[in-house]
């Protein structure tokens, strides 16, 4: 038996918590009593910037948040949800914003795998500061003054094609007031006349719903070589 | 039988508390007020079975608050996670330093923040904007009923207050229950010709606008 003393047991967030006697094993949805104290303390994957959501997102990554900050003061009330993060939880966060994140913003941020994957396979608006990191689409926009990047965010929050506005928190209304449902349709419409470096099978269902409702604009490849919302033909007598 | 919509208050100062909990009964609301963050969250659970806050004010400096076990931002990360459609708003003194601002937004991305140094008659002002809120031909009246306003009918339902009192953003629902109460809203509308229409964006979430029909176009590959 060796007479070196054991190495400690190391000393983890999970069992600081655990040690105040509400851990993360209590169930957030069990009965309180008077006076427990409840709830996970301090607790970074209990925030709420990283609960799942459908509504529409403006994924925010930076160091410090100040940028987040700036993006929230721009968007139009109600237009969308600013969510907040770091590059350590930017993942986690892009994650939950369902069915993907309809913009992210970025400042001095290497570009984590997971969030690379979902910029280059996803119509998702994306506006960087400064030199721009390795693995951005080629449809990403880049901005030299945060004041520039900010009037592009207000624009996209505005985006309005051919009787096609961007509706609050989700949605698209059409010129007759139906609204549709659906991140791609999203996206294109707050891109206009901007579009996306990405195959047209991204596109086929919003090309489908705008058809059916008759809209006279459909997704087709532009002069630029990306997927942009073009006018169709005449519209057909309903 | 018709319950008074709560109102969660969290607010480490005794009077100020006092005071913010006595402007919410005289609008006959039933405040659920708390001293400290453990607290807040105490009540929280206690009540999720029987009722969720149509509107949490919620202190972000809690320097007097009677224990520490617990911040302002566990309690707006809970509000967040599980009462998404209750408004949320925010005050502290430093609400300008884009520090606490972060914090709070990663906390709960939609809490409205307020400024404390504008004194508690501002913050009260800005309570009474958004509970008595007037929408096309609707008004919220004590805070307990929807009015419409051209045949002065009244709708009694909670989820009702809370859409109209979120105008014109998304709500989303808890429960099959409240979102059955939210159908039943869109009915008493129609049956009203009122000028506001219940607008259903999926997944238990709607909307009071003037818009139409409802359609959904899927995702490739979503």
């Amino acid at each position: 038996m060796s007479a070196v003393p054991a190495d400690p047991t190391p000393v983890t967030t999970t069992l600081t918590v655990a040690g105040r006697g509400h851990g993360p094993f209590r169930s957030l949805v069990s009965p309180g009593w008077e006076g427990f104290c409840v709830g996970i303390v301090d607790a970074p994957w209990m925030l709420g910037v990283r609960a799942p959501d459908r509504g529409r997102a403006i994924l925010v990554v930076t160091i410090d948040g100040e940028l987040a900050v700036a993006v929230r003061d721009a968007a139009p009330g109600g237009m969308a949800v600013v969510r907040d993060a770091r590059p350590d939880d930017a993942d986690a966060i892009a994650a939950a914003c369902l069915p993907w994140p309809w913009m992210v913003v970025g400042s001095a941020v290497a570009l984590t795998p997971a969030l690379a994957s979902v910029l280059r396979d996803r119509p998702v608006l994306t506006y960087w500061l400064g030199d721009p990191p390795v693995g951005l689409p080629s449809h990403a926009r880049y901005f030299d003054r945060p004041a520039a990047l900010l009037d592009a965010v207000r624009s996209a929050c505005a985006g309005s094609v051919g009787g096609m506005r961007l509706a609050p928190g989700s949605g698209v209304e059409l010129e007759d007031g139906t609204l549709l449902r659906g991140a791609t349709l999203e996206s294109l419409v707050a891109a206009y006349p901007r579009g996306f470096a990405l195959p047209a099978r991204n596109f086929r269902a919003v090309s489908d719903a705008l058809a059916r409702h008759n809209a006279g604009w459909s997704p087709q490849r532009g002069s630029a070589a990306e997927m942009t919302l073009v006018r169709s033909a005449a519209r057909s007598q309903r | 039988m018709r319950a008074n919509p709560e109102v969660l208050i969290l607010e480490d100062d005794a009077e100020t508390l006092d005071e913010l909990q006595n402007h919410f009964t005289r609008k006959r609301f039933h405040p659920l007020g708390a001293r400290s963050a453990s607290r807040a969250l105490s009540l929280l659970e206690n009540n999720q079975y029987s009722s969720r806050p149509v509107l949490a004010i919620i202190d972000w400096d809690l320097g007097k608050a009677p224990d520490r076990n617990a911040s302002s931002g566990d309690v707006l990360s809970r509000l967040a996670r599980e009462l998404r459609e209750c408004p949320v708003i925010v005050y502290s003194q430093n609400i300008d330093a884009f520090n606490v601002r972060s914090q709070i937004q990663r906390s709960h991305p939609r809490a409205l923040l307020h400024d404390k140094r504008d004194g508690d008659a501002s913050l009260l002002e800005r309570i009474d904007r958004m509970l008595d809120r007037t929408v096309g031909d609707l008004r919220i009246h004590d805070g307990t009923v929807v009015v419409h306003l051209p045949t002065l009918d009244q709708h009694h339902h909670r989820e009702a207050i809370r859409l109209v009192v979120h105008h014109p953003d998304i709500v989303t629902f808890h429960s099959d229950t409240a979102t059955k109460a939210v159908r039943r809203f869109g009915e008493w509308l129609h049956s009203h010709n009122s000028a506001v229409r219940l607008v259903s964006h999926g997944n238990r979430k709607y909307r009071l606008t003037v818009a139409a029909s409802e359609v959904f176009a899927p995702d490739a590959e979503a």
